[in-house]
């Protein structure tokens, strides 16, 4: 059963027409061409298919494409200015080595914006705590939870230019 | 001429990452983001739901009505030899008359989308005759079942030895394996070409091994077949072998369905097919003297193999090449063992067996120690490798240049390990419901592959006539940072900014018989090979600057985007120009030897290593003495990268590897069931660590003013392997926590992954000695 | 393909449930995975949207409501009374926080797995679940509603429409502790509520509920030791009271995660250590 569904991505609106089946990150991948959007486990579970949708983290994994009709989509993609600067979160994993093989990165970031949005002072350990739906097997998260704690910072102080 | 400094921060200087950037912005583009080219197909594979069958047929009718399945191939349908193994032939890529675990790939369909090559696959219907399976390590030890005979190291005579030793201390532990758990699940892209040519697009740390191999699969020549890797999401060895499974069966469904075709695994089956790290039986006999001096040892280092070779020769003899770590048997046999089991063909990963060998070597330090009663660090050192006379490894290379007696020193210091070895012990003393640990453990790992004809490398270098330069070599990047080490040693050679040489996929067409990208060799070989590129087109380049300039060739330096003589100077990128005009050739290959190495491997004597890697940790942990639940508290580490090409780089790795190897030792944990199914096949039941299971306390140090004694790429050390073992100090901690609910005298029995369960049994265990 | 439909109304949905049988979308957090990557192949009803079922009220005859698509984040956020702390214990247990996001209290009661984390601090509060369907709707005690491992007593035509908490009328704790090989994201390989009521003028338990996940097909609640614990004074040792037998309702099984020893031992370490944080925040 094929569906159209609306849907601001990156600040565009998208028309799609899909299968009602389809999930929200095929949908990402497949169809519009976003794939900065990862999928590492199929399952749910290691987050690397992180996107915001209305403005809240979700694993685009556990979601269908349906479920997405008419809301607004930031991935990846999106989150720098249009003129290429970074998103205070992006240059700090950049600047923190908080990435190595990078395939867990686009979810971790999502993941970490969004923690800004509920706990924009986070500790430490809420930082860890915020990450535990992000797996990571490169890093061993000591560059990460760096990384997210000067994002936090630099995104209250109004967004620091990266060194681009 | 003489050789000119590296340009400021060229190297020795933590650059981000080369893909930094495309990472943090979800531009960086893996095997399963390329656009997929028009016609492409996917592909689902048929695997063996039995441990072993001899199979009596494979009914693909009902598959192939589905609409949109465009074919579907089994052993029969391959249109070269069905062997992918990579050390010893007969190895087949689908399953041939028998299967030989669950999972075992016995058909491919190739479809339009992948619900479709899914719905097909499960309508393959293959029919078997079961036969019995072997499927625990212990039972194939027992029966001798291996996949090839057993190999010895020996030095001395342990036997004789053993028996006059004051003490004699038998020990075992089981050690388990481990899932690679890259986060990109296993990848390719076959793409027919004109006439026979196949490019295969593979996630591969081997290219030239894809390459080989499809070749084979296809029934051509080499030179039609191209495989290229730009990058990888992780790899830790997984990739090195594995990788051809998939390439291989791209390949063939491309050549049958002249289409390209793509396969990626699905975390289960990736789970579910390919091999993982090796678990083992490791058992000991020691001779120790009152102060717990071992005066002869003999060892049995029995793997898992699964159920074929595949790369186990290598792994086996790097954990027999290991199982000293960084102690002196004066006698010594060290015996391992290939062991066959109706299950997932385990092969490379971090440390290649090394991990596995040193835990031999440290559950007996461990063990000596309790059992004499004796300070398990000072048993260490006492154990130490020395000077001549106590410095030869049981493959009688010399051990040379070795750092740890200083590095421990140093450590012990600034971890304050004295004071908290005391108020650890004073806090257990009160015997409360929590306990804590704190051990040390040193790591000396040998770098080369234990292959001496695999170790060497080349790279191909271009300068354009703008300056900008290209840069390929044989090594693959997944993660590690290689591609940013090496434009490193690169711009260093030019004198160039960073940003002027651009690393580019690696493809076995523009760089041949290349090694697999592993044994943390990638910077040592391929940093090498470029480098000698770099400085023949500097040479040339120095000729025509010379003439330019006015000057002596000998006064010619590269450096800061300029090239100067006296008070001359010329642009990088003019001078390239010249040099074109001047008709002087800015491409050249570069090609690396490792010196030194040999080794003979009847005898497994010679010296397989160019130079040691070292490393010590201090780990404290707390145990939950009801639940088994525990909590690392503190890791202190010092590792010896020699002279850093790029710290930032070198402590990622370190960092990284480090909680890898925590979540080895443990929990990661793979089960089967008694049919031989993989029950931990995905995230919800197989348990890498998370943010939080990491000490929130780790302090890493790299040994400071330490450049490699050997040659190597600006006397740095390879990093990718030894910081893996640090983490086995955490796993001492936990015995350390362990041991003190017993009385004095008392050996934990903890094998790895020590998950709660295991620590809440030996807590048990040590209770119920007291 | 599968047909897809999201209701607007509960009646929609319920009209929908009565004509074929649907596989019923909320969080979506359990559904995904089962298909591995996979698309979803049976009929799906996408309830969602019904916000009229989100949210957490307490209602004028002594219940809690937690409406069906209340999320485990929702939960958290909730100002509750100290009794519901093992509940929102338990939603910080659930997955990572997009899957606490997503995912609903009344759904994990509805995937029935064993080890469903909402379940046991559920229990331990009496709750029940409504169900609505065509003929009207029923109120059942959440025991007897989960009958076995992925089996319920809700019927195809069916829909659950939110948890019912009965209000004690007396000052509450309560604590969750769950043991798992790695702390977060695990599937519990043990776990346990504890929810006790002491009289407002005196430090006599009223009420009591112990339950137990993981250690059996269904979450069991101990309810032996639930009826020792009633009456006793809050400042005794209330620790002490857990006897062998009353651990007798669990049957724990050997698995990937744990053996059944291991689970037995865990779970009466569990309960104690439970039962003597709940006397500490009641004294």
């Amino acid at each position: 059963m094929a569906l159209t569904l609306n849907m601001t991505v990156n600040g565009k609106a998208r028309k799609v027409t899909v299968e009602s089946n389809a999930l929200l990150s095929d949908v990402l991948r497949v169809n519009l061409g976003l794939t900065g959007t990862h999928v590492g486990c199929d399952t749910s579970q290691c987050g690397a298919c992180t996107v915001h949708v209305d403005g809240v983290s979700v694993k685009s994994c556990t979601m269908l494409a349906a479920q997405a009709d008419g809301a607004t989509i930031t991935t990846i993609e999106g989150l720098a200015a249009p003129d290429g600067t970074l998103h205070p979160m992006q240059a700090a994993f950049k600047e923190h080595h908080g990435l190595q093989c990078g395939f867990c990165t686009p979810g971790m970031v999502m993941s970490a914006v969004d923690l800004a949005r509920c706990e924009p002072n986070a500790s430490e350990e809420q930082i860890r705590e915020w990450l535990e739906g992000n797996i990571c097997r490169c890093t061993g998260y000591h560059n990460i939870v760096k990384a997210v704690k000067t994002g936090l910072t630099d995104m209250q102080s109004g967004g620091k230019v990266a060194a681009e | 001429m003489k050789l000119t400094p590296p340009a400021r921060s060229a190297v020795h200087h933590p650059h981000a990452h080369d893909s930094a950037l495309k990472h943090a912005t979800g531009a960086a583009r893996y095997i399963d983001d390329m656009a997929e080219p028009r016609g492409c197909l996917h592909t689902a594979l048929v695997t063996s739901r039995w441990a072993h069958a001899r199979l009596t047929g494979i009914d693909a009718s009902r598959a192939l009505e589905l609409p949109g399945v465009h074919a579907v191939v089994t052993a029969a349908d391959i249109p070269g030899e069905n062997d992918v193994g990579a050390i010893v032939p007969g190895e087949p890529l689908l399953a041939e008359g028998v299967v030989e675990y669950v999972g075992h790939p016995v058909a491919a369909v190739a479809a339009r989308d992948l619900e479709t090559a899914r719905r097909a696959a499960a309508l393959v219907e293959v029919t078997a005759e079961p036969l019995t399976p072997v499927l625990d390590l212990r039972e194939a030890v027992e029966k001798a079942h291996y996949v090839l005979p057993p190999s010895e190291f020996l030095r001395g005579k342990p036997g004789p030895a053993l028996a006059d030793a004051p003490h004699r201390i038998r020990g075992e532990i089981m050690v388990g394996g481990q899932d690679h758990f890259y986060l990109e699940t296993q990848a390719a892209l076959a793409l027919p070409q004109e006439d026979q040519d196949m490019l295969v697009h593979s996630g591969t740390q081997h290219p030239t091994e894809v390459q080989h191999l499809v070749a084979r699969l296809l029934g051509v020549d080499m030179n039609a077949v191209t495989v290229e890797v730009r990058r990888m999401g992780g790899a830790f060895g997984g990739k090195e072998s594995q990788a051809t499974i998939i390439a291989g069966i791209a390949a063939v469904l491309a050549r049958v369905t002249g289409r390209p075709v793509k396969c990626r695994l699905d975390r289960d089956t990736d789970m579910m097919v390919t091999g993982k790290r090796h678990d083992f039986l490791l058992t000991w006999d020691v001779g120790v003297d009152d102060d717990g001096r071992v005066q002869a040892v003999e060892m049995t280092l029995a793997a898992r193999c699964g159920w074929s070779v595949d790369l186990s020769p290598g792994v086996v003899s790097r954990a027999l090449s290991h199982a000293d770590n960084a102690y002196f048997y004066p006698h010594v046999k060290l015996t391992g063992l290939f062991c066959k089991t109706n299950t997932q063909s385990n092969t490379a990963f971090r440390g290649f067996g090394g991990p596995q060998g040193m835990m031999a070597a440290e559950a007996m330090m461990d063990q000596i120690a309790r059992t004499l009663n004796l300070d398990p660090l000072e048993v260490r050192r006492r154990n130490f490798y020395g000077p001549e006379g106590r410095n030869l490894t049981p493959y009688h290379q010399p051990v040379e240049h070795f750092r740890l007696p200083e590095m421990l020193d140093e450590v012990l210091a600034s971890s304050d390990y004295a004071a908290r070895r005391k108020a650890v012990d004073a806090f257990n003393a009160k015997g409360g419901v929590l306990r804590k640990g704190l051990a040390v453990s040193p790591v000396k790992f040998g770098v080369s592959f234990n292959k001496p004809e695999m170790n060497q490398a080349g790279a191909l270098l271009h300068v354009y006539t703008d300056g900008s330069v290209s840069l390929n070599h044989g090594g693959t990047e997944m993660g590690q940072g290689l591609f940013t080490k090496v434009a490193q040693v690169v711009a260093a050679v030019f004198g160039l900014d960073l940003d002027r040489i651009r690393p580019t996929a690696t493809t076995t067409g523009k760089v041949p018989n290349t090694s697999p990208t592993a044994a943390s060799s990638g910077t040592d070989l391929n940093g090498m090979a470029a480098r000698i590129a770099a400085e023949t087109i500097r040479d040339r380049m120095a000729d025509v600057a010379a003439e330019h300039l006015g000057a002596e060739k000998s006064a010619v330096v590269f450096e800061r985007n300029m090239v100067r003589a006296g008070n001359k100077s010329v642009p990088f990128g003019e001078l390239a120009e010249l040099c074109h005009v001047a008709r002087v050739s800015l491409s050249s290959t570069g090609f690396y030897r490792t010196p030194k190495i040999h080794f003979d491997r009847t005898t497994n004597r010679g010296r397989p290593f160019f130079y040691f890697a070292h490393g010590l940790a201090v780990s404290e942990v707390a145990i939950d003495t009801l639940t088994g639940e525990w909590k690392p508290l503190r890791t202190d580490i010092l590792h010896d990268v020699g002279a850093s090409l790029n710290p930032a780089v070198d402590k990622g790795q370190i960092e990284g590897g480090f909680v890898q190897g925590l979540g080895w030792l443990t929990m990661e944990e793979l089960v089967w069931d008694k049919d031989g199914v993989l029950k931990t096949h995905a995230p919800s039941t197989y348990k890498i660590p998370t943010a939080r299971d990491v000490p929130r306390d780790l302090r890493v140090d790299l040994l400071a003013d330490a450049p490699n004694e050997e040659a190597t790429v600006f006397r740095s050390k390879a990093v990718g392997e030894p910081p893996f073992m640090l983490a086995i100090s955490v796993w001492l901690a936990l015995r350390d926590a362990v041991a003190s609910c017993g009385p004095a005298g008392h050996v934990p029995k903890l094998d790895a992954p020590a998950t709660p369960e295991r620590i809440l049994m030996a807590v048990q265990a040590a209770k119920d000695t007291a | 393909m599968a047909e897809y439909l999201r209701a607007r109304t509960v009646d929609e949905a319920l009209e929908a449930l009565a004509r074929k049988p649907f596989r019923i979308l909320a969080g979506g957090t359990d559904v995904y995975p089962a298909a591995v990557g996979g698309p979803i192949r049976d009929p799906i009803l996408d309830i969602s949207g019904l916000s009229a079922l989100r949210g957490i009220t307490r209602e004028a005859d002594g219940y809690w409501r937690i409406g069906a698509l209340t999320t485990w984040t929702d939960v958290l956020r909730a100002d509750l009374p100290p009794w519901f702390d093992g509940l929102k214990l338990a939603a910080r247990e659930v997955g990572g926080v997009q899957i606490q996001t997503a995912g609903t209290v009344a759904g994990n009661v509805c995937n029935a797995s064993p080890a469903a984390d909402g379940v046991v601090p559920l229990m331990a509060m009496d709750a029940a679940v409504e169900v609505s369907g065509a003929d009207g709707t029923r109120v059942e005690p959440l025991d007897a509603f989960i009958t076995g491992p992925r089996r319920t007593t809700r019927q195809p035509g069916e829909l659950v429409t939110a948890l019912l908490i009965p209000d004690a009328g007396a000052p509450g704790v309560s604590d969750f502790l769950k043991l798992g090989a790695r702390h977060y994201l695990v599937i519990s390989i043990a776990m346990v509520a504890v929810v006790l009521h002491r009289a407002p003028e005196s430090r006599r338990i009223v009420r009591a509920g112990v339950a137990v996940g993981s250690c059996s097909p269904v979450a069991r609640r101990l309810r032996g030791l639930e009826a020792v614990l009633c009456e006793a004074d809050a400042g005794a040792p209330l620790e002490d009271l857990a006897q062998e037998n009353h651990f007798a309702p669990l049957s724990p099984i050997d698995d990937v995660r744990a053996t059944a020893g291991y689970r037995r031992e865990a779970a009466r370490t569990l309960v104690r250590r439970a039962l003597s944080t709940c006397r500490e925040a009641l004294a």
